[in-house]
């Protein structure tokens, strides 16, 4: 223990040492997580010449930290114009969005960015002192279990559909087919791809993300002509200190609620597989289940915010444990760390924390230095970034279409991709103008395949026997919380009017 | 001397001549200083896989000899089918754009349905490695040898983690439950990582992969059969040959990356299909080779120099083995 606790000190002081690799990485993964189709992975890939040519300790430092900023990135654009930077950051404008159009952009900033960097170091310190716990979950967490874990993010489709139950379910309902596009999991046949091979792979997620998001609210900009309530413009015409202060309060008043949304956020991103746009949609629902004030959700609420940021960088935490634990990546940023840790000749797995137990603990050091210095770097950009919601729409609604197409077009290369996202933004602007909610489609568009993989898989397992299903008892319990989660907000909304009409 | 005299008919053949000289120059030296630009590679399989950290190994190597550097890009989904199907309908034949696939797995593919594309207008030229398919247990798993295996495989079904159904470490075990009487349900895990992770933690009763990334997952996993020589001994656990164990006479299950081109970039090209494969050539040749593969975690032992005429082969014993065990594949 007091040997533990000695390396520790030393990795930490050490990581500290490394600032100036840290601090330009954080600026580097702030730009390329918020332009829209760029991540940390393929940051990763792009410049791995130059990170396996620097030695084992700078790369691994530089790889998680990147890491680290790019998912905060993310959530930039989507406050601030809508367009979520990566699938992770698809919950964020929910209500960073509506935040941003009242015109508290920088409180929306600042409060993204607590959420996301104590949320981040919080379950890094659990994961680091609970490595050997959480690698477990993967243990537990088979097909059966994630379909519910699926049920919890795709039941927020039902919450969208409460305000007007037929549309949320219709757009909801076409989310899961558009998300049914693409080839079978199990043999491989396609299905629904109007004989685009750019579907063969599903539906692309950043094409259908921007386009609903951001160029379905471009075209929205072009016929409204405003972003922000007159009240909104003043107010981000004239940045203030005061602003930003509000919304690091009023984030760390919640520290609560980013601490178990955080969790959430760590348990999903320890399951191989699993990712951060599942951990966002579930903290997300999750929140507005247990909130006093559901009905809030969605118009710009404070905790609809504070949720799918602590919970997105809880998972970028989890998916070390499994890489460093067992050797298996729990997500697309781990694996591409792993050939380059690899190319160091480092073995992950049972034996790491054995025969290097510098490099296993100097990660989590490295995430949570970077976190640290996040916020002492980024809190004060929020005054200046909050601006760009000032740009006259005439700019700023072309600049929106050329950049998310841009992005759409950057993680395949495909042309396709760029007429996708336009598809998708007609298609959103539509929605959008008729009433339907573009996220209970998207949340269909991203959640939709993943249910089916597990689904069909536990179907595959069970020889199509559906009471597998029920086989498990986590899983029963799981089904069990997704009906409480389900059934207590309407109990508790019936208990609420019953009480306001007898007091009346 | 005669005074040469020019008239319209001369002026307009010399001046089409004199033009054709010049557009085509640029081409004449192009072809001539072949490759100009980088090579495009297309990978039908995600990044940080096995294939990936393969292709980087050669690569890095591969091209010192040939003087520019190789582009990769990632083309996954249906099995690899859309890799291959991108790079046949979109990527010009002009030998500067290349694949790099897998030609066990992918192969089998066209066995198993059809692509758009005809399966001859394209060949692989230059294999990488031969590396045969194993089955694998979690370090935790109760099943700790192939006879544990069997023995439950009586009793129950076993659920087997596989990257996808047409592989051929899926028909090295479908194969030894025919032999053995024991009961084998394929579960396709989507990729090499997924199938370790499921093995591991359990999702399966255990997994079948080619052997090479189950070496690289390390101490997470026991190998317990190869459906092949185990030319690396402990590496794989000491797990014995499928036939030795089981006195059977199959065909040996292997994964075998390499490098393919397009028919017409070969026939249209042939000064620099001469060039690649000179090149590919003595990139085996070069000691680097060895240390780049071991940097990055690959197994020596499988690295194996194959032209054209042993890839054709090996395709053409994939298409065999696919049409044999086509109907347990795709669960018709």
């Amino acid at each position: 223990m007091g040997e533990t606790a000695s390396l520790l000190a030393t990795v930490f002081l050490e990581t500290i040492s490394f600032w100036w690799v840290i601090i330009p990485t954080i600026f580097l993964g702030l730009i390329v997580g918020g332009i829209p189709g760029f991540s940390a992975a393929n940051t990763i890939i792009i410049l791995m010449p130059l990170t396996l040519a620097m030695d084992l300790q700078t790369g691994l430092i530089f790889m998680v930290s990147l890491y680290c900023a790019a998912r905060m990135g993310a959530g930039i654009p989507a406050i601030l114009v809508n367009i979520p930077g990566t699938a992770g950051a698809a919950a964020t404008p929910l209500d960073g969005y509506p935040m941003t159009k009242q015109g508290r952009g920088q409180q929306a900033l600042a409060i993204s960015f607590v959420a996301s960097s104590l949320g981040g170091l919080l379950t890094t310190m659990i994961a680091l002192a609970a490595m050997p716990i959480l690698a477990r979950v993967g243990f537990y967490m088979h097909s059966v279990e994630m379909i519910v874990v699926m049920l919890f993010g795709i039941s927020l489709i039902a919450s969208i559909a409460a305000q007007d139950m037929l549309k949320g379910l219709i757009a909801g309902f076409s989310g899961l087919m558009l998300g049914a596009i693409g080839t079978d999991v199990v043999y491989a046949t396609p299905r629904g791809t109007m004989g685009f091979l750019e579907l063969y792979d599903g539906v692309p997620l950043i094409p259908a993300l921007v386009g609903l998001f951001a160029v379905s609210e471009a075209f929205i900009i072009i016929e409204k002509r405003v972003i922000l309530t007159k009240q909104g413009q003043k107010a981000m015409e004239n940045p203030s200190w005061a602003a930003t202060f509000e919304g690091v309060k009023d984030a760390l008043s919640r520290w609560t609620h980013i601490g178990w949304t955080s969790v959430i956020g760590l348990v999903i991103g320890v399951i191989p597989g699993a990712g951060a746009s599942i951990a966002s949609f579930v903290a997300y629902q999750q929140s507005r289940t247990f909130s006093k004030t559901p009905e809030k959700y969605g118009t710009g609420h404070i905790e609809g915010l504070v949720a799918p940021e602590s919970a997105n960088n809880g998972v970028t935490s989890g998916t070390l444990v499994p890489l460093l634990v067992l050797g298996i990546p729990g997500g697309a940023t781990a694996a591409i760390m792993l050939v380059v840790m690899q190319y160091h000749g480092v073995s992950f797995g049972p034996s790491l924390f054995q025969q290097e137990p510098e490099v296993g603990y100097g990660m989590f050091m490295a995430m949570a230095v970077s976190y640290l210095l996040m916020i002492l770097t980024i809190i004060p950009l929020s005054r200046y970034m909050s601006r760009v919601t000032t740009v006259p729409t005439i700019y700023l609604a072309p600049m929106i279409i050329s950049f998310t197409l841009v992005g759409a077009f950057v993680p395949r290369e495909y042309m396709f991709d760029m007429y996708l996202a336009l598809a998708f933004g007609v298609i959103g602007y539509i929605a959008r103008r008729t009433g339907y909610h573009v996220a209970a489609i998207l949340i269909g568009v991203i959640l939709g395949p993943l249910l089916e993989t597990y689904f069909l898989r536990a179907l595959k397992k069970s020889e199509g026997d559906m009471m597998v299903l029920f086989s498990s008892t986590l899983g029963n319990i799981l089904w069990v919380a997704l009906v409480v989660s389900l059934v207590l907000p309407a109990v508790l909304d019936w208990r609420r009017k019953k009480r306001e009409l007898l007091s009346s | 001397m005669t005074k040469m005299k020019m008239n319209r008919r001369m002026l307009l053949g010399t001046g089409i001549a004199a033009s054709a000289m010049t557009l085509a120059t640029p081409g004449l030296l192009r072809a001539s200083s072949f490759p100009d630009r980088n090579m495009k590679v297309y990978i039908p399989t995600r990044e940080g896989g096995g294939a990936d950290r393969n292709f980087r190994a050669f690569s890095s190597v591969w091209k010192t000899k040939l003087g520019v550097d190789f582009e990769p890009g990632f083309y996954p989904g249906a099995s690899g089918r859309v890799g291959y199907e991108i790079y046949m309908g979109k990527a010009e034949p002009d030998a500067y754009n290349l694949i790099f696939g897998n030609m066990g797995p992918e192969v089998l593919n066209w066995a198993v349905q059809a692509p758009s594309f005809d399966v001859e207008d394209y060949f692989y030229f230059g294999r990488v490695d031969t590396d045969p398919g194993c089955a694998f247990v979690g370090a935790e798993s109760s099943l700790q040898s192939i006879e544990d295996i069997i023995a439950e495989g009586k009793k129950r079904t076993l659920t087997v983690g596989t990257s996808r159904m047409a592989h051929p470490a899926s028909i090295g075990i479908l194969a030894l439950g025919e032999a053995t009487g024991a009961s084998f349900n394929l579960i396709p895990l989507s990729g090499g990582k997924n199938t370790v992770a499921g093995a591991v933690t359990g999702e399966v009763d255990f997994s079948v992969l080619t052997s090479g990334s189950v070496i690289a997952a390390g101490d997470s996993v026991k190998t317990v059969l190869v459906f092949g020589e185990n030319k690396v001994g402990e590496a794989l656990d000491n797990a014995q040959n499928i036939n030795d164990a089981f006195d059977l006479d199959l065909p040996e299950m292997l994964s075998s990356r390499a490098f393919g081109i397009h028919k017409a970039a070969a026939d249209n090209h042939p000064d620099r299909f001469e060039k690649l494969v000179e090149t590919f050539n003595a990139t085996f040749e070069d000691p680097a080779l060895m240390e780049s593969y071991v940097a990055a975690n690959g197994t020596p032992e499988y690295l194996n120099n194959g032209g054209v005429e042993e890839c054709a082969q090996f395709v053409k014993d994939m298409l065999e083995l696919g049409n044999r065990y086509k109907p347990l594949l795709t669960g018709a």
